[in-house]
């Protein structure tokens, strides 16, 4: 327990480096958190079991609590509070928010991320296909069926509409409450 | 302050918001992942803690030695249940025993000299880093005497093993709830059948685990907590208890809470250890509970014998039931009372005459409970619609029918029920209706018989529900009120500072379209404060399905202070009478001349600003607190020594279709479908929330979910992997409807949503699963009905020569 020992990390995040030397035992999620300060992603189990603390990793979602903040080194990576762009919420953020696919919220970030996935691998997905791709993802409190609506709605738009529209998933419309 | 008794809906205002789809307010904050959670909060030289934990469910603490781990770096301090004891009292009972005849333990925040459970607090050490802080966990030396370890509450009951000193056996409670002549029920009986349930410990499990922050000030010696908690007020009086510190030197702050579910009531000892860690250091002191140490908190285990008469026409005429519920250690949330109100809540929507219901309430060496959603109620629903559907077995009879036979009919309310608990409206037999047309039920029923042909098992199951809400439970701070302060600002926008908290629904958002029609105002004009002590209203948070209830018509009160108030003053700038005044959103208006109006603003600025003129009529104040008390609710016992706890009492009809592999034993929950009927519903897309959530977890409570203990009292699921509740895919999306009977006994008429569902769900699928093993004589009364426990009833009906 006096063995602490201490590693660099370098990484990119929401599009802006950063880098810091720490605990070799850390967690991505917990350098995320702890470190980097971007307490949206959250810690639900610690056993990569829940995917609350579900992030992109080179273009590829991960769950942050099963790698080590030092394997992030020179990688890439994505948490919610960078799916927003210029102030304006990504389609699948305003879907969850207009679906109710969110109570607490605690799940909410990862589900995003495991949807957006989906979606950009299967833009007009059916039930069963979005149930799949949120497997791994624990909601204790919806039941996810509102959750799963809020994917369909966000497939809806974000597939409709013609190329210029698609270019940017970003609401431009002023979110209400 | 007055209590103003109202009874509801009188004129009710325009209803622009009460009834609608709004969104959750300030759901930007959480998509965009800024909702700040208590996992979030930094405070300038914040410390961490760990709690090292009895690895023996049942053993003597000889000694503990914390040296060692004081030794090492970045360890700030390390202390023992006899440290703690010099720094604090007792953690008193969220709902003592004591305050109904029985028996009760003191609860500290770490064990001294005892252990009764594996896992319980034993040490605590504080570091620069929780990850510090639990490798230092390590070099504590504790030395224990392990005792013989009872985790059946059989042994319990005569005696066995003993948990606590003073206690000539370990039942801590036993409960009759006996009306009519049982006896001549039972003698004249046309049929009489006997079976069992046996419900398995389960848990509530949020995402986001419980956690708590501690912040001492030592200039002022007053304390501010951050907690993931359902019940800051509440919480304030158990920890100025605790750590005896007035309560105006304690502050209380919910942060937006991950789901709540019951785990997130209080009296959990590691509440008072941060505070006293806090408070010796001087310095703030986090503690976020780890997966594992959530799934030490149990929430039912209990075992029903029933014994049932009926007559040919299925009418059910008496019911035995003896429940033993095997609460684990007494911990100081208020877990134990749960079995109470199984057995308080029999026979449900039923007229059964005569009815002998015992509950015993015995402690034994496994985790303690908390409240689960449900809150025991959901047993009692689980145990009746087995009940019934075995009548309507054993008659060959179709279940709805049984149903319709027994139910109390809709112009019987308000109902007074065996137990004294007064049910205030319903339509048990149209909601029923709506079920089974909304399923198709006929078809359903074709279907099975298609598939029976073909060797497979499909189960249809049908389930009644209800559910008291808004509970009073007397000599304890679980309130059947609450209260709550609205203000208008000179700008007239309006803020709510209420008593209740949301656990992560969104009660804030329907408390403010409440107060939106009331007022007059849009709905972007409100924001709803909760969570605070130093702020709000002394309420006392969420439970029982109360938000809407009492928050919301604590809320309705104060709003139409408010308007009140500006309807005298717009009526003397408009130059007519209060009454010919119309409120819309954010424009006061003459109803014989919409022309002649005012904004709302205008209004508010003139009452502060003209005081001694045009608004001189009225006190300058724009704000107003009120409590709202529903008046059903007695505490004066009735000549049988009855109370009626609950102003009302939400119902629901559920079916599920399963498909059992009776090779592999897995059911596949195909179809789910729930008419739910919670009175005056403020938003669709909350209530609907709440039951789908709701649904989902007795989903798992009936076929998966189940915590696990070893010979020696260790749980071995202590993770998702090992506990199982439902994901995605393993649900069908839920067919739904409403129906609506609004209660006459409460302001709005609601009756409280988010309880209801886990048991009703639980029944469904649990009667669907036997439906669909009928055909092979088998009946499951082991709980859950996972595919372990699915194969041996299947196995013992074979044994048994199958269909009997």
């Amino acid at each position: 327990m006096e063995t602490k020992s201490i590693v660099a990390v370098r990484t990119t995040i929401n599009g802006r480096e950063h880098s810091a030397e720490v605990d070799s035992r850390l967690l991505l999620v917990e350098a995320i958190r702890d470190v980097f300060g971007l307490k949206g992603t959250h810690i639900g189990c610690l056993t990569g079991d829940c995917g609350a603390c579900t992030v992109v990793v080179d273009g590829k979602i991960a769950k942050s609590c099963l790698m080590l903040a030092a394997s992030a080194d020179g990688r890439e990576i994505q948490t919610v509070e960078g799916l927003a762009r210029d102030g304006k919420l990504h389609q699948i953020q305003q879907s969850f928010w207009d679906e109710y696919g969110f109570q607490c919220g605690y799940c909410l970030p990862g589900m995003m991320f495991s949807a957006k996935e989906l979606l950009e691998t299967d833009p007009r997905p059916d039930e069963a296909a979005i149930r799949h791709a949120l497997q791994g993802n624990l909601c204790r409190c919806t039941g996810y069926q509102k959750i799963v609506q809020a994917v369909s709605t966000a497939a809806d738009r974000m597939s409709g509409g013609t190329n210029e529209e698609r270019e940017d998933d970003h609401r431009d419309d002023t979110p209400t409450r | 302050m007055t209590i103003e008794v109202e009874r509801a809906p009188r004129e009710a205002p325009r209803r622009r918001y009460v009834g609608s789809r709004q969104k959750k307010l300030k759901g930007d904050l959480f998509v965009r992942g800024k909702a700040r959670y208590v996992a979030d909060i930094e405070l300038p030289g914040m410390l961490h803690a760990a709690v090292l934990r009895s690895p023996h469910a049942h053993a003597h603490v000889k000694s503990v030695d914390v040296s060692r781990a004081l030794e090492i770096s970045d360890v700030v301090a390390a202390v023992s249940g006899e440290d703690a004891r010099e720094l604090t009292g007792p953690v008193p009972h969220f709902i003592d025993p004591a305050v109904f005849g029985g028996k009760t333990a003191e609860v500290r925040c770490l064990a001294v000299e005892k252990v009764v459970y594996a896992g319980q607090p034993v040490a605590a050490v504080v570091a620069a880093s929780r990850n510090d802080a639990e490798a230092a966990l390590d070099a504590i030396a504790v030395e224990y005497e392990p005792l013989e370890v009872g985790l059946e509450p059989a042994a319990g009951t005569q005696g066995g093993t003993l948990l606590y000193e003073g206690w000539e056996d370990n039942t801590i409670i036993h409960i009759p709830f006996v009306e009519g002549d049982v006896e001549a029920a039972f003698a004249e009986a046309e049929h009489t059948l006997e079976d069992e349930v046996r419900i398995q410990r389960y848990t509530t499990a949020p995402i986001e685990t419980r956690g708590y922050v501690a912040d001492w000030d030592t200039s002022a010696e007053s304390l501010t907590f951050y907690g993931a908690c359902q019940n800051p007020h509440p919480l304030r009086w158990v920890l100025s208890h605790a750590l005896g510190l007035p309560e105006g030197k304690i502050r209380i702050v919910a942060p937006h809470v991950g789901g709540g579910f019951g785990l997130k009531m209080h009296g959990h000892p590691e509440e008072a250890l941060v505070c006293m860690l806090s408070r010796m250091l001087e310095r703030p002191v986090r503690w976020i509970e780890d997966r594992r140490e959530t799934f030490l908190i149990g929430g039912r285990e209990q075992t029903h014998t029933f014994k049932v008469a009926f007559d040919d026409e299925g009418r059910i005429t008496g019911l035995r039931n003896n429940i033993v519920a095997n609460v684990g250690a007494l911990g100081a949330p208020p877990g134990w009372g749960m079995a109470f109100l199984t057995a308080l809540s029999f026979p449900t929507g039923y007229r059964i005459p005569n009815q002998d219901v015992q509950v015993s309430i015995v402690a034994t060496n496994k985790g303690p409970w908390n409240a689960s959603r449900g809150y025991g109620k959901e047993a009692t629903n689980l145990v009746m619609e087995r009940i019934v559907d075995l009548v309507a077995q054993k008659l060959r009879m179709a279940p709805a029918e049984v149903r319709r036979r027994n139910f109390i009919n809709k112009d019987e309310f308000p109902y007074k029920t065996n137990a004294g608990l007064n049910i205030d409206s319903g339509d048990y037999h149209g909601a029923l209706d709506k079920a089974l047309a909304m399923m198709g039920y006929d078809d359903l029923r074709a279907e099975q018989e298609r598939l029976r042909a073909e060797g497979r098992y499909l189960g249809i199951g049908l389930a009644f529900e209800l559910t008291p809400e808004g509970g009073d439970i007397p000599g304890t701070l679980v309130a059947g009120f609450d209260t709550t302060t609205v203000k208008m600002d000179p700008q007239g926008k309006v803020t709510v500072l209420t008593g209740v908290t949301t656990p992560g629904g969104g009660n804030e958002t329907g408390i403010a379209q409440i107060v939106a029609d009331e007022v007059g105002v849009s709905l972007e004009d409100v924001t709803v404060i909760q969570g605070d002590t130093g702020l709000c209203p002394y309420g006392f948070g969420n439970y029982s399905g109360r938000s809407m209830l009492v928050g919301g018509g604590s809320a309705a009160l104060a709003a139409r202070d408010i308007r009140e108030k500006l309807a005298k003053v717009a009526a003397a700038m408009l130059e007519t009478e209060p009454e010919n005044l119309e409120f819309g959103e954010g424009v006061i208006s003459r109803r014989d001349n919409p022309d002649a109006s005012l904004p709302t603003e205008t209004v508010a600025y003139s009452v502060l600003t003209l005081a001694f003129a045009t608004a001189a009529m009225v006190e300058p104040t724009l704000e107003s607190t009120r409590v709202y008390k529903p008046d059903n609710i007695t505490h004066i016992p009735d000549e049988k020594g009855r109370i009626q706890p609950y102003p009302s009492y939400s119902s629901a009809v559920h079916l599920a279709v399963v498909e059992v592999d009776a090779e592999t034993g897995v059911v596949d929950l195909k179809r789910f479908g729930v008419v739910h009927d919670c009175g005056t519903i403020i938003n669709p897309t909350f209530v609907e929330g709440q039951m789908q959530g709701a649904v989902a977890m007795g989903v798992g409570a009936a076929l998966s979910e189940e915590l696990i203990y070893d010979d020696e009292g260790n749980l071995l699921t202590d993770r998702f992997k090992t506990y199982l509740m439902p994901r995605a895919g393993d649900l069908p999306s839920f067919e739904m409807e409403h129906q609506v009977t609004p209660s006459p006994f409460t302001l709005l008429g609601a009756k409280g949503a988010g309880e209801a569902g886990v048991g009703g769900s639980q029944a469904a699928v649990a009667n669907a699963v036997n439906d669909a093993l009928a055909p092979l004589g088998v009946t499951l009364r082991q709980m859950p009905l996972s595919p372990p426990n699915v194969l041996r009833a299947i196995r013992e009906a074979a044994e048994k020569g199958g269909v009997s």
